[in-house]
């Protein structure tokens, strides 16, 4: 099937984009940590320096889902810094439903965001994976992609809002 | 010992691009270091920068025995958490070894908090190495988690030939 188009997100995607952050969240056993709004969502992705970017994948009406959607899979990504290499590509989320996948919509999403890295001269493209998530760690490495936390002992940290505000006031 | 913390200006990209050095001989992989004095210059003082950068600075009399004023930095960005929105990443912390235990790293991770909280983020991310342990444990004092430890989320990278190969759809 390749009754799809994939396009850049666009304001009036911020509903979707919500409810594809949320079923993901879920399948990752996390739904009660997404907090973000459409308001943020607005705000922050469609400004004059938007903190990401996103890709949409939407079937035809007559494809919709079982429940009514035409935006069925997305990806949100943005910039970030190595100081040892430059730019890079970091995947956010990426996320296809249930119902639309083993057609190759996830290979194409992928396939577009590592075409956006090579344009604007990132030198790689990182991302985080649960190490029980079996299916999406194979669907990645079979494309090439590297487990740093394995390999090379990076472990990755959080501070939250709380535990940030006590730091700063010191 | 008096210091004082700033943003970094175009001019700090010198003592930034020494420190980097500093920092990947440390975690013993100094030859992965190929970015330029030049490169940080451009990325970091545009319009749009890819990253900021603060800096800690001793007086004149305090100056390193080759004259280095510059003894500290922090590299860092902003990202998106898709699940609580606005978060600050931060790429690099450093203190040259003299000018450890003296509140320089505190204070440099002080900083990069008030400036993200000032944006709006909710959330400071970072990745430490596993032998690491003195940054660990410095870590951990300040009241971060261990997210691969605690979640199981595992730090992945696609790059090089790999990388040209998915863009061009060869899998």
């Amino acid at each position: 099937m390749s009754n799809f188009l994939l396009r850049k997100a666009e304001p009036k995607d911020v509903s979707d984009i919500l409810r594809l952050i949320k079923e993901l969240a879920k399948f990752e056993k996390m739904e009660e940590q997404v907090i973000l709004t459409e308001k943020e969502l607005l705000e922050d992705g469609f400004g004059d320096h938007p903190f990401y970017h996103c890709v949409v994948a939407e079937v035809p009406e007559d494809k919709q889902s079982s429940d009514g959607y035409t935006v069925i899979g997305f990806a949100m990504y943005y910039f970030t810094y190595d100081p040892w290499i430059g730019k890079l590509l970091y995947l956010e989320d990426f996320y296809v439903m249930k119902e639309f996948r083993g057609s190759g919509i996830g290979s194409d999403i992928l396939k577009v965001l590592s075409e956006t890295a090579v344009k604007t001269r990132c030198s790689s493209m990182h991302f985080i994976v649960a190490e029980w998530n079996k299916p999406s760690i194979e669907f990645y490495k079979r494309r090439g992609a590297s487990d740093l936390s394995d390999e090379e002992g990076w472990r990755l940290y959080a501070i939250e809002k709380n535990d940030l505000l006590k730091i700063s006031a010191k | 010992m008096d210091f004082s913390i700033r943003a970094s200006t175009l001019e700090d990209c010198k003592d930034i691009a020494r420190m980097i050095l500093e920092l990947a001989e440390y975690e013993k992989v100094l030859d992965q270091v190929k970015v330029t004095q030049k490169e940080l210059e451009q990325d970091g003082f545009i319009k749009n920068p890819f990253f900021h950068g603060i800096v800690a600075e001793v007086p004149e009399q305090h100056r390193t025995k080759e004259g280095h004023a510059k003894v500290g930095y922090a590299l860092y960005f902003y990202t998106y958490s898709s699940w609580k929105g606005r978060a600050l990443y931060m790429e690099d912390l450093y203190v040259m070894p003299e000018f450890r235990g003296k509140g320089i790293g505190k204070a440099l991770m002080s900083k990069v908090a008030q400036l993200g909280l000032a944006a709006g983020c909710t959330q400071l991310n970072f990745a430490v190495l596993d032998w690491n342990k003195p940054s660990l444990d410095f870590y951990l004092s300040q009241g971060c988690f261990d997210v691969t430890a605690d979640m199981g989320y595992h730090c992945m990278r696609c790059e090089g030939a790999a990388l040209e190969q998915l863009a061009q759809g060869d899998t």
